[in-house]
């Protein structure tokens, strides 16, 4: 199917983004630590939304200076946050349901910030780097359950 | 030399089983395809370091769940693509890079000895080659510069990795392939024609 020629000048080219474009040592490493970032007892909230990712005409209309939107679910638990660009940083806003306090641990390039959702299962960051970041809800102390991790995305 | 998806499929089962030698395999074997994928997507140097550090965070969670292991560079490259395409979404970030354009030639060598001459000469002729290579890439439409630049991956990525990358069908890689690689010789006679006219 392939023909050698072709053969040639893609392994060609193949040398040259080696060494040009290769991978910076630094993001090889990262790769190699994210294995460290596993939360193997914790329930993954997979991203079901992303207002990014939605392509349908209602987003074009919201424009690009609208908070971007994320959803996580898992099981009966929803994860809903409202991200806004504040000059360089990303501040987070959201909401658990069902509604319940928790303590909520952006985990973010090598840093973890925690955070209190309150009653009605509401809770706010400061800003934090752009980058990778996924967030981690405890239960209350006394409250049992598995902790929940979401899916990481990049703010 | 391509890569082999029972290999790849047992190093994710090792993975899954908290195998940290075998991670270290699968991001030797992918790295490469990821961050072509960022690449691909003409992202600016620090949206494509973030783009493959959330691929690979991402993976690190779900590995225990990859549904089909043998195709986990098909869902890597799948991640990165949606990484890609929200990252060129969200306002101020997407700065498109003009990589592929931008001609750097090697610097001469000077040493004195004939050898070094001889390796001088030919390093230069390799660079001009290098050089010629690439600025004929940045000619080519932007479909051909993203495909090319997946399959510039190493490891050479498998069509159905390409094609996950693209968010293209299956079936259309390899007529394309053809394509833009027959356009790409085209566009580096053209080159160099300019260069030296006859």
């Amino acid at each position: 199917m392939r023909d050698e020629p072709d053969d040639q000048l893609e392994a060609e080219l193949r040398r040259l983004a080696a060494d040009r474009e290769p991978v910076p040592a630094e993001l090889l490493q990262a790769a190699r630590e994210a294995f460290g970032w596993r939360d193997i007892d914790a329930e993954i909230a997979e991203l079901v939304y992303d207002s990014l990712l939605d392509s349908d005409e209602a987003s074009l209309v919201r424009g690009p200076d609208e908070p971007r939107l994320v959803s996580f679910t898992v099981g009966g638990t929803t994860i809903d946050v409202e991200v806004t660009s504040t000059g360089p940083g990303r501040s987070l806003m959201g909401q658990i349901a069902p509604p319940g306090p928790a303590v909520v641990e952006i985990r973010h390039q090598a840093d973890t910030v925690s955070v209190t959702a309150d009653e009605l299962g509401r809770f706010r960051s400061g800003p934090l780097p752009p980058g990778p970041a996924s967030l981690r809800l405890r239960p209350p102390a006394g409250a049992g359950g598995p902790a929940v991790v979401t899916d990481w995305i990049s703010l | 030399m391509a890569v082999d998806p029972d290999e790849t499929g047992q190093l994710v089962r090792d993975a899954a089983g908290g195998d940290e030698i075998a991670w270290r395999g699968l991001v030797d074997r992918f790295s490469s395809l990821v961050w072509s994928v960022a690449r691909a997507h003409r992202l600016g140097n620090a949206d494509a370091a973030d783009v493959f550090q959330t691929t690979w965070l991402r993976l690190a969670e779900h590995i225990t769940r990859i549904e089909q292991p043998e195709r986990v560079g098909a869902w890597l490259a799948t991640a990165a693509r949606r990484e890609c395409l929200q990252c060129l979404r969200t306002a101020g970030r997407a700065v498109p890079t003009d990589d592929m354009d931008r001609l750097d030639l090697a610097p001469a060598a000077d040493s004195p000895t004939e050898e070094a001459v001889l390796a001088a000469e030919q390093e230069r002729e390799d660079a001009a080659r290098a050089a010629l290579l690439w600025r004929a890439v940045g000619r080519l439409p932007a479909r051909c510069q993203e495909l090319l630049r997946i399959l510039m991956a190493s490891p050479p990525p498998s069509y159905a990795e390409v094609a996950a990358a693209l968010g293209l069908p299956l079936g259309s890689i390899g007529p394309t392939r053809a394509r833009c690689l027959q356009r790409l010789r085209a566009e580096m006679g053209g080159i160099r024609n300019e260069v030296a006219p006859s």
